[in-house]
Order: structure tokens, then C-alpha cells, then sequence
């Protein structure tokens, strides 16, 4: 155990103050409006938000992440926002929001918006660019319905597979209740999982869950409960 | 499962889930595993079982009325949760807390840090199948359970924090209790490293297993003390000090491998330098009010809202119409104990959250998982899924 740190990345820390932090919000935003066509949000009114195209998202953000000298090489979140009947919102329904850091300098935090539109809602994969993104994306995707082209496995990550709709969408009720019944065999993922790993699959075995109706014969729920919870949602 | 492996064998591999029967995985995380012999060739994991919509949730009720909410993200330190939350609200309003609300707010942060790092710690060893270690550490929690309870009358789900300050003072004796309850924590760390630092099963199951380089862990959006245990020195309280944590005298603990070993142990030396952070808020905890005086955020007192009509409407529109957070949106985060807690904020302007999205240091950690354990054996597996301290409460919301 070592009081020092070990690694490159330990080594050029600066931490943050109000100064250090408006010279980074004024030189990232310069670079990203002159190259990446990027405006400031009005949202904002605390850090910094830059509204990007979305044809350029991921340009910029290896641009951000590698070539600047900023090093914004944490992808802290991605999420969506959903501005249906928002006061006075009169953009695009869906906004996708990206958090970036630097793990050099503190001050260095922004974050990066990209306008959806409500008909096939859609903005670039960067899940080759941070490994978590993947994750990220996937539970983007299973809260709001918005499709990352490219994105290898866009499964739905916090909802079972049977689930229909995205929750967080402003238009989901709050209350509804949907009855969901097989489990998910992730012998698909696994599959590619092990193709990635090296491993030629000769045989997978094949799904085997239990259907509504083999649920309802083994007693566990009656068609009049599951009934009763169509009714209420 | 019949594969060809990269050598080009023909073999049967055997798919289990180790989650959610394994008890190290607490139920509710279910991770699918392909096995050659006792080797991990494939995993796959899946999480949601524990979900139950904060975010949709908080957007039902007031600004206030996401405290509670938040308590559950994490139950092992809820306090940390409140104040992250109320800390990133008071920063969209602009208001500071008193000097006293922020002296206890960095003692419970501590006190929470401690008691989280103990949970960890105390089940990494008993995953391993060393119990003992377990009583050593879980007897001082217990007693920072009874404070918990006396502050604010619940022991898990504390909703200590308010928007603004602090839910109600702290009781005569606390300063005291605090200070033996500090002792007893250092105690049972005590013994937990005189078991567990020259252990030779413990240091022979743990060195080298599951290791994750620097680059990696920050490419899976690693922080806290998963982060530190690869040898980078980040932490939140250092670099963008919030509560005045520039002022106290401590230290980042950073590892250099970043494998289980080094995760378990930065834990137990941070437990030491949040014992150091607590004793010297105990010498700065001095009377005064522990609530802001912004008639935004904090109801007025008895006295005057039966006197002074403005006074009673305000106290009516911040029960009915909750406090009003400024139109915007907003990312604050504080170094919970598991690492960057970061609540993503989209106010209207009304006494409705519009929308609150957690950033829970969970998530990427789990999120890590398959690509740390394949390649190891079952029982490397358990070692490191302790060390990475899942909670499912944040990972799932």
C-alpha cells in the first residue's frame, strides 16, 4: 500500500476553482463552436452545456477525449430528457444529454446535448469510444425509447425483455402495471460474448421458459389476477 | 454448451448463474456464467431486479419529497445519499448552509463512510469465508446505528438533510457518544488488519485477482475507491471541495494494482482517515442554527406564521407548492463512499422535479464485471464481486 500514486494519470491533478473552471467553460466552448458547429445551451446556468449536431457527437468527443488538450477521458453519464410539454419548450421532445470529466483537472466538466426528434428518435453509438458506454446507452435506450446507431447489443438493461414502452418517457403513467412472466435465457449473449472471447460456439442450447400459459397451469397465478392487472394499468 | 476454445479443443462448457443464488450476490444480481472446469470462459450479466423507478417516481411528488427517495439509493449510508441530493439543490438555489450545518454534515458524511466501508469490508472477509472479522467491525456499526436513531428516529432510512440544512439538531451527549463510538471503530479496524494484513489465505485469494489497470477502470467510468486502489489519486473531496473538506487535514489513500486486495484495503485506510476528518469535526462543532435563513427554502418558525400574514402564505406555499428550485439544469455530485455520487437535475421552475437522474457509482462497477472475472475461477469471482461493493438499491434505482 502506497501513499503515492502510481500511475500517469495520478500525477497532473489540478483542483478546481471558479477561475480555473470559467477558462476551461470559455476555451471548450470556443473549440467545440468553431469545429463542431456546437451552440451554447440557455438551459444551463451553472456549468456548461454545449448542443452539438448530431452527426458530429462523435467526432467531438474523441476530439475532446484524445486530441485536445483538454483530456475528458470519464464519461460520468448519458441520458435523455424529455421535454414533452415542457413551458415554453419549443426544440426537438427529446434531448440527449452526455456528462463528461477530465480525471486531470477538476475544473474540467461539461456537458454535451444532442436535440432527438420525436420521429425515430436516434443520435450516434459512442461505445467505442468509453467502455461504458455500452451500458449507458443500452439503459438510455430502455428508459426513453432512443435508438444509438451502431451500438452492438441494444437490450433493454434495467426492464425485463417483455416490457412494452420506456418508462420515463413523459407520456408513460406513472402508475401502469404490466404482467410479465419468462425470464430472459441470455444464451444470445453469451453466445457473443464468448465469440469475443475467442470461442466457437458449436451448439447453444435453445431458450426454455416457461410460457404464460405453463405458468397458469402450474397454479401459480390464475388468468382472472393477471386479468385484474390488465384492468388497473 | 459445445465451443471449439481459441486453441481449437472441442469442449463442453457448463453455463450457471452464479447470481441470484450465491449469497455474495445478495439476490439481486444475477450474473450467467459459462464454465471450462472452474475457469470463468464467458459472463454475462443482468441487473433490474431491484428497480423500482426512482426516476420516474420523483418526478410524481415535490422537490421535498424526493428525500425520502433518495435515502434507499444506497441503505448503507442513506445520510450520504441526503446530502449529496440537498447539497446539489442548494447549489442550483446559490444559498450556503450555516457553518454548524456544514460541521455536521461533513461528521455524518464520515460517520456514513465509515459505516459503509465496514459493510464492505466486514463482507468481502466473511465472502471468503473469514466471519470472524465480521463481529470485529459489525459491533462499532451497531453503535453508529444508535446514533443514527437517536438523531433522527430510523436507523436505515435516515432523511437526516433537509434542502437548506439539517432536519433538526443533534441531542445532548452526541458529541460524546461520537467520540467513543470513533474509538470503538478504531478498535475493531484494528483488529480486522492484525487478521486480515499478513493473512496468508486471505492475501493469497485476494492478491492479484481480478486486477484492472488505470486506463480501464477510468474507460468504465470508475471513481472512489475502486479508482484509487489502480493508483489514481481522485477524490472529490480534494478536488472540488464542497462543505469547507479543503480546511480538514487528510489524506487520499491510493493502491497500485488494482486488484481485490488493494480494493479491500484502500477501504480500510480510508476508514482511518475518515476517523481522523470526524475527531477534528468534533472540535469545530460549535452552537449556532443549522438551518438557512432563505424564506425559499425553509418554512417560517410558529411564532411568526400565526402573526404575520406574508409569513403564512410563505409556509403554505412551501408545504403545497414544495420549494420552487430555479428553471435549469444542473450536475452535482459529492464523493459518496463508493465513489462520484451525481444527481443530473431539469427544473421547470415549479415545485416539481422534472426530471432527476442519479449517476450511481454502482453502476459502472457492475457494469465492469464480466470483463474482470473472465478468465478467473468461480471463487475469484465472489472474492472481487465483494470487493467492488455492489448495492443494488443505486445500481437499479
Amino acid at each position: 500500500m502506497s501513499q503515492t500514486a502510481t500511475t500517469d494519470l495520478g500525477r497532473e491533478l489540478v483542483p478546481a476553482n471558479a477561475q480555473s473552471r470559467k477558462a476551461f467553460q470559455d476555451q471548450a466552448f470556443q473549440i467545440l463552436s468553431s469545429r463542431f458547429e456546437g451552440i451554447l445551451d440557455p438551459a444551463d446556468r451553472w456549468g456548461l452545456t454545449v448542443i452539438l449536431p448530431g452527426p458530429k457527437l462523435h467526432e467531438a468527443v474523441r476530439f475532446l477525449r484524445d486530441d485536445s488538450e483538454f483530456q475528458m477521458d470519464l464519461l460520468l453519464d448519458v441520458t435523455a430528457i424529455d421535454y414533452l410539454e415542457y413551458p415554453g419548450h419549443e426544440e426537438a421532445r427529446y434531448a440527449v444529454v452526455y456528462n463528461l470529466r477530465s480525471q486531470r483537472n477538476a475544473a474540467r466538466r461539461l456537458r454535451l446535448k444532442v436535440r432527438v426528434e420525436e420521429e425515430s428518435p436516434s443520435v450516434p453509438s459512442i461505445h467505442d469510444l468509453f467502455k461504458i458506454a455500452n451500458w449507458q446507452e443500452r439503459e438510455t435506450w430502455d428508459q426513453y425509447g432512443i435508438v444509438f446507431a451502431g451500438h452492438p447489443d441494444l437490450r433493454r438493461l434495467l426492464n425485463h425483455i417483455e416490457f412494452q414502452g420506456h418508462p420515463l418517457r413523459k407520456d408513460y403513467p406513472a402508475r401502469k402495471r404490466q404482467w410479465l412472466s419468462t425470464n430472459d435465457p441470455l444464451v444470445d449473449p453469451m453466445v457473443a460474448r464468448l465469440k469475443a472471447n475467442g470461442f466457437s460456439v458449436l451448439e447453444a442450447p435453445t431458450a426454455n421458459a416457461p410460457s404464460v400459459e405453463e405458468t397458469d397451469l402450474l397454479g401459480k397465478v390464475s388468468r382472472e389476477q393477471r386479468n385484474n392487472v390488465e384492468k388497473q394499468s | 454448451m459445445k465451443v471449439l476454445t481459441p486453441q481449437g479443443e472441442k469442449i463442453d462448457l457448463l453455463t450457471v448463474n452464479i447470481g441470484p443464488s450465491h449469497p455474495a450476490t445478495h439476490g439481486a444480481l444475477r450474473a450467467f456464467v459459462a464454465l471450462d472446469g472452474e475457469t470463468i470462459a464467458g459472463t454475462v450479466t443482468e441487473i433490474g431486479y431491484l428497480h423500482r423507478g426512482f426516476e420516474k417516481m420523483v418526478e410524481q411528488g415535490t422537490w421535498q419529497q424526493v428525500l425520502p427517495y433518495t435515502d434507499r439509493l444506497n441503505y448503507c449510508s442513506a445520510i450520504l445519499n441526503n446530502i449529496g441530493f440537498c447539497h446539489t439543490i442548494e447549489r442550483m438555489f446559490e444559498v450556503d448552509i450555516p457553518e454548524r450545518a456544514k460541521v455536521l454534515r461533513v461528521l455524518l458524511s464520515e460517520l456514513s463512510r465509515i459505516i459503509d466501508h465496514v459493510v464492505c469490508v466486514a463482507a468481502a472477509a466473511a465472502d471468503l469465508g473469514a466471519l470472524t472479522n465480521y463481529f470485529y467491525l459489525f459491533n462499532p456499526r451497531e453503535k453508529v446505528y444508535g446514533i443514527w436513531e437517536k438523531l433522527s428516529g430510523a436507523r436505515l432510512t435516515n432523511t437526516f438533510t433537509r434542502i437548506g440544512g439539517l432536519y433538526r439538531d443533534t441531542y445532548d451527549g452526541f458529541e460524546s457518544e461520537v467520540a467513543s463510538v470513533l474509538v470503538e471503530v478504531e478498535k475493531g479496524l484494528d483488529d480486522a488488519f492484525r487478521l486480515l494484513q499478513h493473512n496468508r489465505i486471505f492475501i493469497e485469494r485476494t492478491r492479484g485477482c481480478c486486477p484492472i489497470s488505470a486506463e480501464d477502470a477510468v474507460s468504465w467510468g470508475w471513481t472512489g475507491p475502486c479508482l484509487r486502489a489502480t493508483g489514481v489519486d481522485r477524490d472529490l473531496r480534494k478536488d472540488e471541495p464542497y462543505l469547507d473538506y479543503e480546511t480538514y487535514d487528510f489524506q487520499t489513500v491510493v493502491g497500485s494494482t488494482g486488484d481485490t486486495f488493494d480494493r479491500v484495503m484502500v477501504r480500510m485506510y480510508e476508514i482511518k482517515e475518515s476517523i481522523s476528518i470526524c475527531r477534528q469535526a468534533l472540535t469545530r462543532l460549535r452552537p449556532g442554527p443549522i438551518n438557512t435563513t432563505d424564506p425559499r427554502l425553509i418554512l417560517p418558525g410558529h411564532g411568526k406564521a400565526y402573526h404575520d400574514m406574508e409569513a403564512l402564505i410563505n409556509h403554505f406555499k412551501v408545504v403545497f407548492e414544495g420549494v420552487c428550485v430555479p428553471a435549469g439544469e444542473f450536475y452535482g455530485s459529492i464523493e459518496a463512499a463508493n465513489g462520484e455520487l451525481g444527481f443530473f437535475v431539469v427544473s421547470d421552475g415549479s415545485g416539481k422535479p422534472w426530471k432527476i437522474k442519479v449517476r450511481p457509482p454502482c453502476f459502472t462497477q457492475f457494469a465492469a464485471y464480466a470483463d474482470l472475472v473472465e478468465g478467473s475461477m468461480v471463487a475469484d469471482a465472489i472474492a472481487c464481486l465483494s470487493s467492488i461493493n455492489i448495492i443494488a438499491g443505486e445500481l437499479d434505482r
